[in-house]
């Protein structure tokens, strides 16, 4: 580059138009260029030995443009577009006052943690609560589902057609006790209900037995006590399922039970065959 | 760099809407470059598209026309343009037509690509005259035509000098080595060619 233009003068014009070919060394021009970004004159010459270039530029062969090459940009900025598109969108930064930083920079990790700890209490609370909720719903619903289970065995056994339908009475005199049982062997349900039946003492206990019709052992099908006016029932007491009962008695027990049947039988009946 | 004031064109030979009524631009050649420039930087493909019918053979001719290599050249192209549209190092309004921006920014990333080394030059650091029309088909095609009548009154020596510093990327002490001339000559004779290139177009 002409020695001495730096630049208490101008940049020659030889060097400008250098400078726009790219022709000169990187110090070069960078001293062009620091020169032009002061000097409005050299700016301009500058600028119209970039003019003389774009006129060089446009006197090259016209060409048409190879094939497929449109598309291929087009495609280009299209996933440019599509890729800009699904990235995240990046929150605005809000400018802040640092002054205001200052002043609360020292609480402000105290307050943040005291009300995350807050909140945690309040959140751990909430599904305590809701917890326990949770659990008293369950338990309603368990007990709902047992409830209608039962319900739905008693109307079975009191509507199957299959049931055994006993009629028991008292072998004595009247006002004598009776008992009504109804079982369905194949579900094992059985409701029984006694009247007039006469007060125990406390040490006592009625209990109905299932006497199977293939004649294994009485199966003890509950104990009961009756009500002041004799009335008792047993309702779907715990019993082995597909066992068809020949008879049905009851006797009177120790207060807690027993497994085998204890004389004399109080009520007895015999029971038809299934479906009779 | 700041704006440049300045047009090597003179007003007769400039765009008939060199006033700066950009709106009148739109009416004869299509939406103009600026109002294009704008709606790219909405990220509007379909403006993009319309930059690249308007300036993609003049970009494409110019970097084949170094290259000589359409592989290459259009590596070129696709990536000026592809800088357009992400608004990188890009073009500016207030510092010329995109036309004649694009034309330099092709023949130097050429070169670049000719001594395979990165860009040396941002591209905006290209200062570009003030506006000289290019948008328009017609009046481009008017001004090529303009340009090489003029090229072809250089002298050869003139023409060769050219095609060495201009398409060939040759710095003038390569060219003073090639021609046996001194530095100084070579310096000189570019750029006489050069003037002689702008009063031929001015007149």
């Amino acid at each position: 580059m002409t020695q001495g233009s730096h630049f208490g003068s101008h940049i020659p014009g030889e060097d400008l138009t250098l400078h726009a070919l790219q022709a000169l060394t990187a110090e070069e021009s960078a001293a062009v260029q620091a020169h032009v970004a002061e000097c409005e004159l050299c700016r301009a010459e500058l600028a119209a030995a970039t003019g003389d270039l774009a006129l060089v530029a446009l006197s090259a062969e016209q060409q048409p443009l190879p094939t497929g090459a449109r598309d291929r940009f087009l495609v280009r900025i299209a996933e440019d577009a599509k890729q800009e598109e699904a990235q995240p969108r990046i929150a605005k930064v809000i400018p802040i006052n640092r002054a205001s930083v200052g002043r609360v920079s020292v609480w402000a990790p105290r307050v943040a943690v005291a009300a995350l700890l807050i909140i945690a209490a309040g959140l751990s609370v909430e599904i305590m609560h809701l917890d326990m909720r949770l659990r008293r719903e369950t338990a309603v619903l368990r007990s709902l589902a047992e409830k209608n289970a039962k319900a739905q065995a008693v109307v079975e056994a009191l509507t199957a057609p299959s049931a055994q339908r006993v009629l028991l009475t008292s072998i004595k005199t009247p006002p004598s006790p009776s008992g009504r049982a109804v079982y369905l062997p194949s579900t094992g349900a059985l409701v029984f209900q006694g009247n007039n039946l006469a007060s125990l003492p406390a040490d006592k206990t009625y209990e109905l037995w299932v006497i199977p019709a293939n004649g294994s052992a009485p199966i003890p099908a509950g104990l009961f006590r009756p009500d002041a006016t004799g009335n008792a029932s047993v309702v779907l007491p715990d019993l082995p399922k597909g066992v068809p009962a020949k008879a049905f008695g009851v006797t009177v027990e120790k207060a807690s039970g027993s497994d085998t049947p204890t004389a004399p039988i109080l009520l007895a009946g015999a029971a038809p065959a299934a479906g009779e | 760099m700041s704006e440049i004031p300045f047009n090597p064109i003179e007003a007769s030979n400039r765009s008939l809407h060199e006033d700066g009524d950009e709106a009148r631009l739109a009416g004869s050649t299509g939406t103009s470059d600026q109002l294009l420039m704008e709606r790219i930087r909405s990220n509007d493909q379909m403006a993009m598209a319309e930059v690249f019918d308007r300036y993609g053979g003049l970009v494409y001719s110019v970097a084949l026309r170094v290259l000589k290599e359409p592989d290459q050249a259009e590596d070129v192209m696709q990536d000026i343009f592809f800088q357009l549209w992400k608004g990188t190092g890009s073009y500016r309004e207030g510092r010329g037509s995109l036309g004649a921006w694009l034309a330099v920014v092709a023949r130097n990333r050429a070169i670049d690509s000719l001594r395979r080394k990165k860009p040396t030059d941002s591209v905006e650091d290209v200062v570009l005259p003030a506006k000289t029309d290019l948008a328009s088909e017609s009046e481009r095609n008017l001004m090529i035509e303009k340009v090489r009548v003029v090229m072809k009154g250089l002298t050869p020596e003139q023409q060769s000098l050219v095609e060495l510093a201009f398409f060939e990327g040759m710095s003038h002490s390569e060219i003073a080595a090639k021609t046996g001339d001194a530095l100084g000559t070579v310096k000189t004779r570019i750029r006489t060619a050069l003037m002689t290139l702008r009063k031929g177009v001015q007149g």
